[in-house]
């Protein structure tokens, strides 16, 4: 049985470029659901990059910035993008190469719909 | 929310022009950045509804977004008028405030909010922050400003002006950070002159050690580049020498300029840092 999630994650996987979507629980990096290239290393994935969002969402608003939408951690190999909710967020694994200007447009429409 | 969903508010809102759907009609436009629609559909409510607080507080949101944050702060005013203690205007002002370098002012909302909601964490933060900044920076000479346009100037030996030429009079700012969180150069000038570097660098420093420590787990290699956007800022961050280069803009300057600046300014730092040595 899929969760009402896996659309969405099936749905970004499509995209050139990208690895693998998942989406995660913010408070525990574990996953929710995902759809992965063979080789991608979802669990660390997800716990790093929810730990990576909730340091961001802290920091910018003890800096007086407000809520944060669209996060996005450029290394010398890849990429991960990443938006969401209060729980939940939706995480991108990618290459270089993807399109990141259509990624966050999708991403915050995604994270529109997570609680 | 999905453009059916838009579709059927705006058919609400058609059939019953005279109902409170424009409210989240409105919102769901801002989501969707559709800024000047979502504007002209809030104008519209307001003129029927003018005592509805969620009207007013719905062109609050979107003026944010517009980057009109006088007018935000208007229809915050008038929200206050109308509910006293509302909790969401008080947020508002209290992050524009800040923004503006209205260190009293956005110390006064954020403690109202807070008040209103003491679970929130990032209220409690934003207030202590806005605290440290009133007692650190009490008696700064005046400087340009994040929160409105700036005059360019050009580099010079103040390391805090390295910077501001790259920002092309936006609403912006650069600092270049050591392994610690201290400014090296750069600043970040609120609208009364006082330079909240240190403070706005100190919290958001912390992002990149986060950032070193999912790397080493990764396999992706060193990180090169953080940018994420917030209700009120789109920052950009990279690690330049020891330390960190972090630029900040107001929205609604679009990402992509972020990341051209932060580009540029890595290259001033690391020109700047040999010459320094």
């Amino acid at each position: 049985m899929s969760s009402p999630f896996a659309p969405l994650t099936e749905s970004l996987i499509r995209h050139r470029g990208v690895l693998g979507a998942m989406v995660v629980g913010l408070d525990d990096g574990l996953i929710v659901e995902s759809t992965l290239q063979v080789g991608v290393n979802g669990n660390a994935f997800a716990a790093l990059t929810a730990s990576l969002y909730r340091k961001a969402r802290r920091s910018a608003g003890a800096a007086g910035f407000g809520a944060t939408g669209f996060l996005e951690l450029t290394a010398e190999q890849g990429r991960v993008c990443t938006a969401g909710g209060q729980e939940l967020v939706v995480v991108v694994v990618c290459e270089q190469r993807v399109n990141v200007g259509l990624l966050r447009v999708e991403l915050l429409r995604a994270a529109e719909h997570l609680p | 929310m999905a453009n059916d969903d838009i579709r059927a508010l705006s058919e609400a809102l058609a059939a019953d022009p005279a109902s409170l759907v424009f409210v989240p009609l409105g919102e769901a436009l801002r989501r969707r950045g559709d800024l000047e629609v979502a504007l002209r559909v809030a104008l519209r409510g307001v003129e029927r509804h003018p005592a509805n607080p969620d009207a007013h507080d719905l062109i609050a949101r979107i003026a944010v977004d517009a980057g009109d944050l006088e007018r935000a702060v208007a229809e915050w005013e008038a929200v206050l008028r109308l509910t006293n203690g509302h909790a969401g205007a008080h947020k508002g002002l209290g992050f524009i405030c800040f923004q503006l370098g209205r260190l009293e002012d956005a110390e006064a909302h954020l403690g109202a909010a807070l008040a209103a909601n003491p679970e929130d964490g990032s209220l409690a933060a934003a207030l202590q922050t806005a605290r440290a900044a009133l007692a650190e920076t009490a008696d700064r000479p005046a400087r340009p400003t994040l929160g409105l346009p700036i005059e360019m100037q050009r580099p010079d030996a103040d390391a805090g002006a390295l910077f501001d030429d790259l920002l092309e009079g936006q609403r912006s700012a650069a600092m270049l950070l050591d392994a610690d969180g201290l400014v090296l150069a750069g600043r970040y000038v609120s609208a009364d002159g006082r330079d909240l570097a240190a403070i706005i660098g100190a919290q958001l420093s912390g992002v990149s050690d986060e950032a070193g420590r999912a790397m080493r787990h990764l396999g992706l290699g060193n990180w090169r580049q953080i940018v994420f956007e917030t209700e009120a800022a789109s920052v950009a961050m990279a690690p330049s020498q020891e330390g960190v280069l972090l630029v900040a803009a107001a929205r609604p300057i679009p990402l992509g300029f972020v990341r051209r600046v932060l580009e540029r300014a890595l290259e001033r730092a690391a020109e700047w840092m040999g010459d320094a040595r």
